[in-house]
């Protein structure tokens, strides 16, 4: 690397080269759409089943499910950081989106459970649905990748669905909305960095 | 109207690593040798010049017991980046490849 032979036409071609490599370095796996996808899948259908069909007054108790999901990826992200070797702008943004999500999930939750009345409740389910749109959409766009703007599109009509129905079959929206804004997408997600992983394996070997 | 182009950018291995951290917020040591190819020591060297210039800042920290060092553009670091390619262009503009 001779400094004098470095002409301005060379160090256009290096730019452009290091952009280019440092591109698509947002290292989405899709474990977490999977896993949060399924947890809130399983959560919603099984409230509905103890609800429709064994009349369990205390059918919400399933949602405590979400909790042990919660312990699982303190620890996986824990470890998922120990591997990161470059952090992105879109990488920040993103994890800012989704602990804002969460914050304001919880704060929903706390502020339907201070208000107390039941036939509020009713409206918990389309509003945390509309939520789940919020992330969900701005993910799409900084990963441009089409099935989550999809999926955050369908969130939001979802919600409506879900505002005009009654109890217990609302609870059908958010496992509806997980299926189309989450699990498929994350299916995808996971099958491109499985690709992707073995391609630079194959690579390198 | 032609500009000196910054001596500390117009170097290879300091522009490769300046174009990568201008588009990364911020990257660890082997993830630059990864993507410039460069041998540790020369990466090193030239990391500290860029350190020297005020370009980027490193951060060392233990991970696991192992030291990691962190790198990540400063301010003025995006600025003279922003100039070498104002420079670059318009040299380029003015005088066409020989």
């Amino acid at each position: 690397m001779n400094p004098e032979r470095f002409s301005p036409q060379e160090s256009l071609k290096v730019i452009q080269e290091m952009i280019e490599k440092a591109k698509n370095q947002v290292s989405e796996n899709g474990h977490l759409y999977l896993l949060w996808g399924w947890t809130v899948f399983f959560c919603s259908v099984g409230q509905f089943i103890l609800w429709h069909f064994f009349n369990w007054e205390k059918n919400a108790l399933i949602w405590y499910l979400c909790f042990i999901t919660g312990i699982y990826q303190f620890f996986y992200i824990r470890k998922e950081r120990r591997k990161v070797v470059v952090l992105t702008y879109a990488d920040r943004i993103l994890s800012f989106v989704w602990i804002s999500f969460v914050i304001v999930l919880l704060l929903i939750i706390l502020l339907f459970s201070l208000h107390g009345e039941t036939s509020a409740w009713k409206l918990i389910t389309p509003v945390l649905v509309a939520l789940y749109g919020v992330p969900t959409f701005v993910s799409g766009i900084v990963l441009q990748f089409r099935p989550l703007i999809f999926g955050a599109i369908t969130c939001w009509a979802l919600s409506v669905g879900a505002a005009i129905t009654k109890v217990p079959y609302q609870l059908l929206f958010p496992a509806a909305a997980m299926l189309v804004a989450w699990i498929i997408p994350g299916t995808i997600l996971r099958k491109k960095y499985l690709k992707a992983q073995k391609h630079t394996a194959d690579h390198v070997s | 109207m032609f500009h000196d182009l910054d001596p500390i950018l117009h170097q290879q291995l300091r522009l490769a690593i300046m174009s990568l951290l201008i588009s990364v917020r911020e990257a660890e040591f082997t993830f630059l040798k990864e993507k410039t190819n460069a041998t540790a020591g020369n990466l090193s060297v030239q990391i500290q010049k860029l350190k020297d210039a005020g370009y980027i800042e490193v951060i060392k920290r233990f991970k696991d017991n192992y030291p990691q060092t962190l790198c990540r553009i400063t301010p003025k670091g995006i600025t003279a980046f922003e100039t070498y390619v104002e420079n670059l262009k318009s040299y380029l503009n003015t005088r066409p490849e020989n």
